[in-house]
C-alpha cells in the first residue's frame, strides 16, 4: 500500500486515497500516473482545427521557431498555431464565466417579474451601485423595477455589438486609455468570444500579435464583463459577502446526518439546496429514515459561494470531489457546471451515493439528471435533496470520515474591505495604501487558481502563499487556492502572528484582518480588480494598475477559465506567474511575446515557473522592482510635526 | 498581561506584535459583522455610495486621478 504522503498536503486527502486504494477506487491522481501528458498538445505544438491535419508542428531538438520554420499543411507557423491555441483556451474560459454570469442575469430578471419563487433582492445597496453604473435611474422607484431594468443592461451586455462594456469604465482612467489605444476594449461578450473562434478557424487570422491582441480582448470581456457581471448580480440576489466564520476539509461531513454535497459553480441552485436542507418536511422526512438531520457541504467553487453567505461549510477543492464519495456519508453529489470529472458516477457506484447533475449544459452519463430552473427552484430542490435522504438507508461498505476540520474567515468581498479599513463614516483604502507606502505592507498578491494531480495536491498553493506573508506581501485568495490555504490555516487571524512578517502582522493585528483573504469564488476575481482600481484611485501608489506593488499567481491551475482570468489579469496591468506547466513552450517566439513582448503593450507580462517558492521571489522581486519606481523603497515613517518641528521647517 | 513579541519586517525594521497575547475565540451572534444594516434607507445606501466609493460614485474626488473634468 502506498502511503500517498507525496500527493497531497492535505491529511485528510492522504487519509482517503488509502480508502480509494483498499476500497479499489480510481481517482485523478492514480489516473494521472497512468495517463502521461500529450508532449506535443502540452507545448501547444498540435493544430487540429481543419482536416488537412492535424498537424504536428514539431521543431529540431534543440532549435527553436527564431532560428528554423516548421509549419502545417496550410503553412501556418508554430508560433500562430500556438497563439491560436491559446487563443481558443482564453475563449472557452471567458466563454464559461461569462455564460455563468447570463444564467444569473437572468435569474435577476425573473426575480424582479416575481417569476421565480424562492429568489428575492437581498441587497439594495449593491442594486443602486449597479444602477449607477448602468445609468438607471433610482430616485423612488421600487427595487424590483430598478431591478429589472439591471437585469436587463446586464443582460444586453452580453449581445452587444459596438461602443465599449459598462465596466470598462471602472478602470482607473490610464488603464482604460491603454485598452483603447490597442483597440482591445471589449463591444460585447458575446461578441468577442465569438470573433476568438472565428480568428482561429482555418485560414483567418494567422498572425501571432494580431490574436494575442484579441485574446485580450475577449479575456477582458470576461474579468470586466462576464465574470463581473456574475459577481456583481449574485450580490444582488444572495447578499455581498461579508466576513463570516467558516470550516473547511473532509471532516465537515457528518456521518449521522444525510450529507448533501453541492459541487461546480453557480450559487443559483446551491441557494435553493441551503434552504431546502432546513424546510421542516425534509427534516422530518430525513429523521423518519434515521438520520439526525441534513448536512449540506460544498466543493469547488459552490463551496465558495454558499459559504460566504451562509456559512455552509467547505468539504474540500477540486481534486477532493471524488475522496468525498470515498467517504461513504455523501448521500448525494449535486453538481451544474465546470470542474465536475466525469468519474463521479463510476466511483459512485462503489458506494451508494446518488450523483445529480441540474444544468441542462452539463449532462454525465450514469447520473440522474434532475432539470433545474429558476422558476421552480424551490421544487428542484426539495426534489434533490429528498432523493438523497432516499439515498440515506442504503450506504454500504465502510465509512471513514477523516477528523480534519479548520476554522478559517472567508466572505471579504471589495465594499468589506473598504469598510473594515474605515467604517462607515470614513470607508477608504487609505490605510491599505499608507501601509503599503510606509513599508508595513510590501506589496499585495493574488494567489488564485485550481488543483492539478500533476503537482503535489495543495502544497504549491500553500507554500506560495507562506513565502509571500513571511516576506509582508498580503495575499487575495479565490477559488480552490483559498480552499487549499484555508485547510492550511492561513486564513485566520491569529495565522498573522504566526506566519507573518512583522510589518503584515502588525496591520493584520490593528485591522482584524487576516494576512490571506478569501475574496470568493473563481468568477470573484473580478472583486480582486476592484479593490486592486480602488488602491490606485485612492492615490499614492501610481495612476494605473501596472504601478501597484502587486502580483498574482495560478500556482496549481488546470482549466482554460484559469488562462482566461490569466490574461485578464495581465491585461489589466498585473504581473501573472502560472506554475504545473505552460502551453506555448513549442514556440519561443509567442512565448516571448507573452512573457515579454506585452510588457511594452499593457505594461504586464506573464511568467512561468513550477517552483512554488521561486515563483513567490518573482512575485516579490516584482513587488520591490514596483516600490522603487514609486520611490517608496525606503521606510518613511510618519512623523506628527509639533509647532516647534514646524517653525523648523520654516527656518529652512 | 500584555506580552509582546518581537518580529522582523522585509526591509529589516522590528516590530513588536500581540501575538502571544492572542485569544482564540468565535464570533457569536447572527447579525456579527453584518455591517450594512448600519445603512437604514435608500438615502443612506447612497450617500454611503457617494463617499465610500467616492472612487466611482463621487463627483469631486479623484485621488489619483485629479483632473479638470470628471470622468
Amino acid at each position: 500500500m502506498a502511503d500517498h504522503l507525496d500527493r497531497s498536503a492535505c491529511p485528510a486527502t492522504v487519509q482517503l486515497l488509502g480508502k480509494a486504494q483498499q476500497d479499489g477506487v480510481s481517482t485523478a491522481f492514480l489516473r494521472a500516473d497512468h495517463v502521461k501528458p500529450c508532449p506535443i498538445g502540452a507545448e501547444g505544438s498540435c493544430c487540429r482545427n481543419c482536416a488537412m491535419g492535424p498537424c504536428r508542428v514539431l521543431l529540431p531538438r534543440g532549435k527553436s521557431d527564431l532560428e528554423v520554420e516548421v509549419t502545417g499543411v496550410c503553412g501556418a507557423t508554430t508560433d500562430t498555431i500556438s497563439a491560436r491555441n491559446f487563443l481558443r483556451m482564453i475563449a472557452a474560459g471567458a466563454a464559461a464565466h461569462s455564460d455563468h454570469g447570463r444564467a444569473v442575469a437572468e435569474t435577476l430578471i425573473a426575480a424582479a417579474k416575481g417569476e421565480a419563487p424562492g429568489y428575492t433582492i437581498k441587497d439594495e445597496y449593491k442594486l443602486l451601485k449597479l444602477a449607477l453604473d448602468f445609468g438607471i435611474e433610482v430616485g423612488d422607484r421600487p427595487i424590483e423595477e430598478i431591478a429589472l431594468d439591471v437585469g436587463k443592461a446586464a443582460l444586453a451586455q452580453f449581445s452587444q455589438q459596438e461602443g465599449e462594456l459598462a465596466f470598462i469604465k471602472k478602470a482607473p482612467l490610464k488603464r482604460q486609455e491603454i485598452w483603447r489605444k490597442l483597440g482591445i476594449v471589449p463591444r460585447g461578450i458575446d461578441r468577442e468570444i465569438v470573433e476568438a473562434l472565428h480568428r482561429t478557424h482555418m485560414g483567418v487570422d494567422q498572425d501571432a500579435e494580431t490574436l494575442l491582441l484579441h485574446g485580450m480582448r475577449a479575456a477582458l470581456a470576461d474579468g470586466w464583463g462576464g465574470s463581473m457581471i456574475g459577481t456583481e448580480l449574485q450580490d444582488v440576489l444572495f447578499g455581498t459577502p461579508q466576513p463570516i466564520l467558516g470550516q473547511v476539509n473532509l471532516g465537515v461531513l457528518k456521518p449521522d446526518h444525510v450529507n448533501v454535497i453541492v459541487h461546480g459553480h453557480e450559487p443559483l441552485l446551491s441557494e435553493m439546496i441551503v434552504v431546502a436542507a432546513e424546510d421542516p418536511e425534509m427534516l422530518a422526512l430525513a429523521r423518519a429514515k434515521g438520520a439526525e438531520g441534513i448536512n449540506v457541504a460544498g466543493i469547488c467553487c459552490t463551496a465558495n459561494e454558499i459559504l460566504m453567505r451562509h456559512g455552509v461549510p467547505i468539504a474540500g477543492n477540486f481534486l477532493q470531489q471524488e475522496l468525498a464519495i470515498v467517504t461513504g456519508v455523501v448521500d448525494a453529489m449535486v453538481v451544474d457546471v465546470q470542474c465536475i470529472m466525469q468519474s463521479l458516477p463510476k466511483v459512485a457506484q462503489c458506494y451508494h451515493t446518488r450523483i445529480i447533475t441540474t444544468s441542462n449544459r452539463a449532462h454525465i452519463p450514469g447520473a440522474t439528471h434532475i432539470e433545474f430552473h429558476e422558476h421552480d427552484a424551490v421544487n428542484a430542490a426539495k426534489a434533490i435533496v429528498r432523493a438523497a435522504i432516499e439515498a440515506f438507508p442504503h450506504r454500504t461498505g465502510r465509512v471513514e470520515v477523516p477528523p480534519h476540520r479548520v476554522d478559517f474567515v472567508a466572505g471579504f468581498s471589495h465594499e468589506t474591505i473598504d469598510y473594515l479599513l474605515g467604517g462607515v463614516f470614513r470607508a477608504s483604502y487609505r490605510p491599505l495604501n499608507d501601509n503599503i507606502i510606509n513599508g508595513r505592507i510590501r506589496g499585495v498578491a493574488g494567489v488564485v487558481g485550481c488543483n492539478n494531480p500533476r503537482v503535489k495536491h495543495d502544497s504549491v498553493h500553500v507554500e506560495m502563499v507562506k513565502e509571500l506573508i513571511k516576506n509582508d506581501v498580503l495575499v487575495l485568495q479565490t477559488g480552490c487556492s483559498a480552499i487549499a490555504c484555508a485547510k492550511a490555516g492561513l486564513l485566520t487571524p491569529e495565522a498573522a502572528a504566526r506566519y507573518a512578517g512583522g510589518g503584515l502582522a502588525e496591520v493584520c493585528e490593528a485591522v482584524g484582518l487576516p494576512p490571506v483573504i478569501h475574496m470568493g469564488a473563481c468568477v470573484d476575481n473580478s472583486r480582486i480588480l476592484m479593490a486592486a482600481t480602488a488602491m490606485v484611485k485612492e492615490g499614492g501608489l501610481g495612476d494605473d494598475i501596472s504601478d501597484l506593488p502587486a502580483a498574482g499567481a495560478a500556482p496549481e491551475w488546470m482549466s482554460e477559465k484559469a488562462i482566461a482570468i490569466g490574461q485578464y489579469f495581465v491585461a489589466s496591468g498585473v504581473f501573472t506567474v502560472f506554475g504545473v506547466t505552460w502551453p506555448t513552450t513549442g514556440s519561443e517566439k509567442f512565448t516571448r511575446m507573452l512573457f515579454e513582448g506585452l510588457e511594452e503593450k499593457v505594461k504586464a507580462r506573464w511568467a512561468y515557473e513550477p517552483d512554488p517558492i521561486k515563483a513567490a521571489r518573482l512575485m516579490i522581486e516584482h513587488i520591490d522592482a514596483k516600490r522603487k519606481a514609486l520611490g517608496i523603497d525606503k521606510a518613511r515613517e510618519r512623523v506628527l510635526y509639533d509647532m516647534a518641528m514646524r517653525r523648523g521647517l520654516e527656518a529652512l | 498581561m500584555e506580552v509582546k513579541e518581537e518580529k522582523t519586517r522585509f526591509d529589516g525594521v522590528r516590530v513588536e506584535v500581540l501575538g502571544p497575547t492572542y485569544e482564540p475565540g468565535k464570533p457569536a451572534g447572527q447579525d456579527e459583522g453584518n455591517w450594512r444594516r448600519k445603512l437604514r434607507d435608500r438615502e443612506e445606501m447612497l450617500r454611503y455610495l457617494r463617499t465610500s466609493e467616492r472612487y466611482w460614485y463621487s463627483s469631486d474626488w479623484y485621488g489619483s486621478e485629479r483632473r479638470k473634468n470628471p470622468a
